[in-house]
């Protein structure tokens, strides 16, 4: 492939990936894929992606100046060509397959969590004062996890969103309410689920969003203890805006 | 006549084959073609994660190359650096203080770095070492982990196998041995050097995008086979064997290949296994990780010949699991 050529695709290429991913941090799909503490990271990436493009555009410029000027024939060798088009790939796989976050038919390989740990630099003493119907299902088993006595808990009123996910170690009335939890991006999620006893839950669709509210009790799970929602209420709603938690 | 003859027969091998394959596929209920496509979609979400988390620190490490190759040269560099084995191999790991990059940013550096003649063993002790004794990684072990045992051993044992790696390297004294010869790297040199700073600094931007894309294709061909193999092998399977001392850290170094996440989180997720692995276990991951994974042994591919690669593999894994099966044994 001659070299201006080369330039030109590259440039062009770099210059798509900075609009593709400008593009999913403006319309905040960027969290389907990664912790929303790396987004900035991502903006610079789309400045400097443009950057690049920019230099290389005015090199073609300058390049068709020195050519004019000297006339002589061009004695560099153009980069492998192939490397152009492997960047195509992220590009048609984000453009051809609409953007999904992962739901439950992620579940089967990447598995079910019942515990969380907490971060070193939570401090446990606030998550216990926060007031228990502001706590999500990630700062339920992060509490649950930390006490080994639950009991403490039991009684407290709790209202989470979460998606529908029905286990087969659960009984016919229950479900669990599931988020997926992302410490760096989609490669390392994996699902936490409170269980849930509502007597209709048999007529709720398995990936539908629902606010559960009601209060907290336990079950035991595979000789796990897990808390678990007698809910009062069990609304659809609509998908949140960021469908992953990030500890 | 003579010379169509291969393309009609090409073309009827092909229409043969297309319509083998409808047929193949109709023998599929639908549901597989739902369920293929959910795999499709967990595929893509998981690929592009992995690919525009690890772009930025990609950008930054082939940006440091672009830099080192314009603003350094080699008279400074010998300066530098020890040509001691010992002196060099630990210079060397230490050298991520001052190049923060991760294990995709640091292949085309060290590359780089090779090139204006530093050592092997200098240049393979930063390779395994920089990835996380790098003050961006530090920070985020501390912010999973705390300012305690798991950070100090952290560093000190990738020390130790980055150092020791190093000292293998330096037996072999032609580094054409070790080195794939370089044939990409940007041939954009002028007959004359580049006078300003604003054209050094072009000539830098330069060599970064032509590296990007040539690094990039590594970490596209490693991110995809990372996602192909998660949305595929249940994790829960990897999860179910690790038991026992020796099992589970084999399970976490298995995981540290698959994941393939950048080491500059890795902290975070390494914390979610501290319920269901010990202390060594972890360990053994956060240790392993950031030298070995797919993408990271697709990039070394396209530095080192492929013995030399197999050393970087090995070695590493043998003294992360010694390390984890030893923390298991001594700390259950």
């Amino acid at each position: 492939m001659p070299k201006r050529l080369y330039r030109s695709f590259q440039a062009l290429l770099l210059l798509g990936m900075s609009i593709f991913l400008g593009s999913k941090a403006a319309s905040g799909q960027l969290t389907f894929y990664i912790n929303q503490r790396f987004v900035p990271l991502t903006i610079f990436g789309v400045v400097f992606l443009a950057l690049l493009a920019q230099t290389i555009f005015t090199e073609i410029k300058r390049a068709r100046q020195r050519d004019d000027e000297h006339d002589h024939d061009d004695h560099d060798h153009a980069p492998v060509a192939s490397n152009l088009w492997f960047m195509l790939v992220p590009l048609l796989i984000g453009v051809l397959i609409p953007a999904r976050p992962l739901d439950s038919s992620a579940l089967s390989t990447k598995g079910f969590n019942t515990s969380a740990p907490l971060v070193s630099g939570d401090s446990s003493a606030q998550l216990f004062e926060t007031d228990s119907e502001e706590r999500n299902i990630l700062d339920w088993l992060k509490l649950f996890n930390y006490d080994r006595d639950v009991s403490k808990f039991y009684g407290q009123k709790a209202s989470v969103i979460g998606f529908v996910y029905f286990d087969e170690a659960l009984g016919e009335k229950q479900f669990l309410v599931s988020r997926f939890v992302i410490s760096c991006c989609s490669a390392d999620a994996y699902a936490l689920g409170m269980a849930v006893n509502w007597d209709e839950a048999a007529a709720l669709e398995q990936d539908s969003w629902v606010l559960v509210k009601g209060t907290v009790n336990s079950v035991t799970l595979d000789g796990v203890v897990v808390p678990l929602i007698e809910a009062e209420s069990v609304q659809a709603v609509p998908a949140p805006e960021q469908p992953y938690l990030f500890p | 006549m003579e010379t169509t003859r291969p393309l009609s027969r090409n073309l009827i091998l092909t229409i043969l084959i297309g319509v083998l394959l409808v047929i193949f596929f109709s023998l599929f209920p639908a549901s597989f073609f739902s369920w293929l496509w959910n795999r499709l979609n967990v595929f893509a979400t998981v690929f592009l994660g992995i690919f525009i988390e690890a772009v930025p620190y990609l950008l930054l490490g082939t940006l440091a190359s672009g830099l080192v190759e314009v603003f350094l040269d080699r008279d400074q560099m010998s300066k530098w650096i020890s040509h001691r084995p010992v002196a060099a191999a630990v210079g060397g790991a230490f050298m991520g203080l001052v190049f923060p990059v991760c294990e995709c940013g640091v292949v085309p550096l060290t590359r780089r770095l090779f090139n204006k003649g530093l050592p092997l063993s200098a240049g393979i002790s930063f390779l395994l070492a920089a990835p996380v004794l790098n003050p961006i990684v530090i920070l985020s072990t501390a912010a999973a982990f705390g300012w305690g045992g798991m950070l100090l051993w952290r560093v000190g044992i990738s020390l130790t196998i980055a150092i020791t790696v190093g000292l293998v390297f330096s037996v072999e004294k032609d580094p054409s041995n070790i080195l794939r010869p370089v044939l990409t790297l940007a041939h954009d040199h002028h007959h004359e050097a580049p006078a300003t700073l604003a054209e050094k600094l072009r000539q830098a931007l330069l060599i970064t995008a032509d590296e990007f894309f040539e690094m990039g294709r590594y970490l596209i061909i490693g991110a995809m086979l990372a996602a192909a193999l998660q949305t595929f092998i249940p994790q829960s399977s990897l999860l179910g064997i690790g038991s026992g001392p020796v099992f589970s850290v084999l399970v976490m170094l298995v995981l540290a290949v698959v994941l393939s996440i950048c080491s500059t989180v890795d902290a975070f997720v390494a914390l979610g296994f501290l319920g269901s692995f010990s202390f060594g276990s972890v360990l053994s991951f956060l240790t392993f990780g950031p030298m070995v994974d797919i993408k990271s042994v697709i990039m070394y591919l396209q530095v080192f010949r492929r013995k030399p690669v197999a050393y970087l593999v090995a070695i590493p894994f043998m003294m992360s699991l010694l390390a984890g099966v030893l923390f298991n044994y001594l700390q259950p």
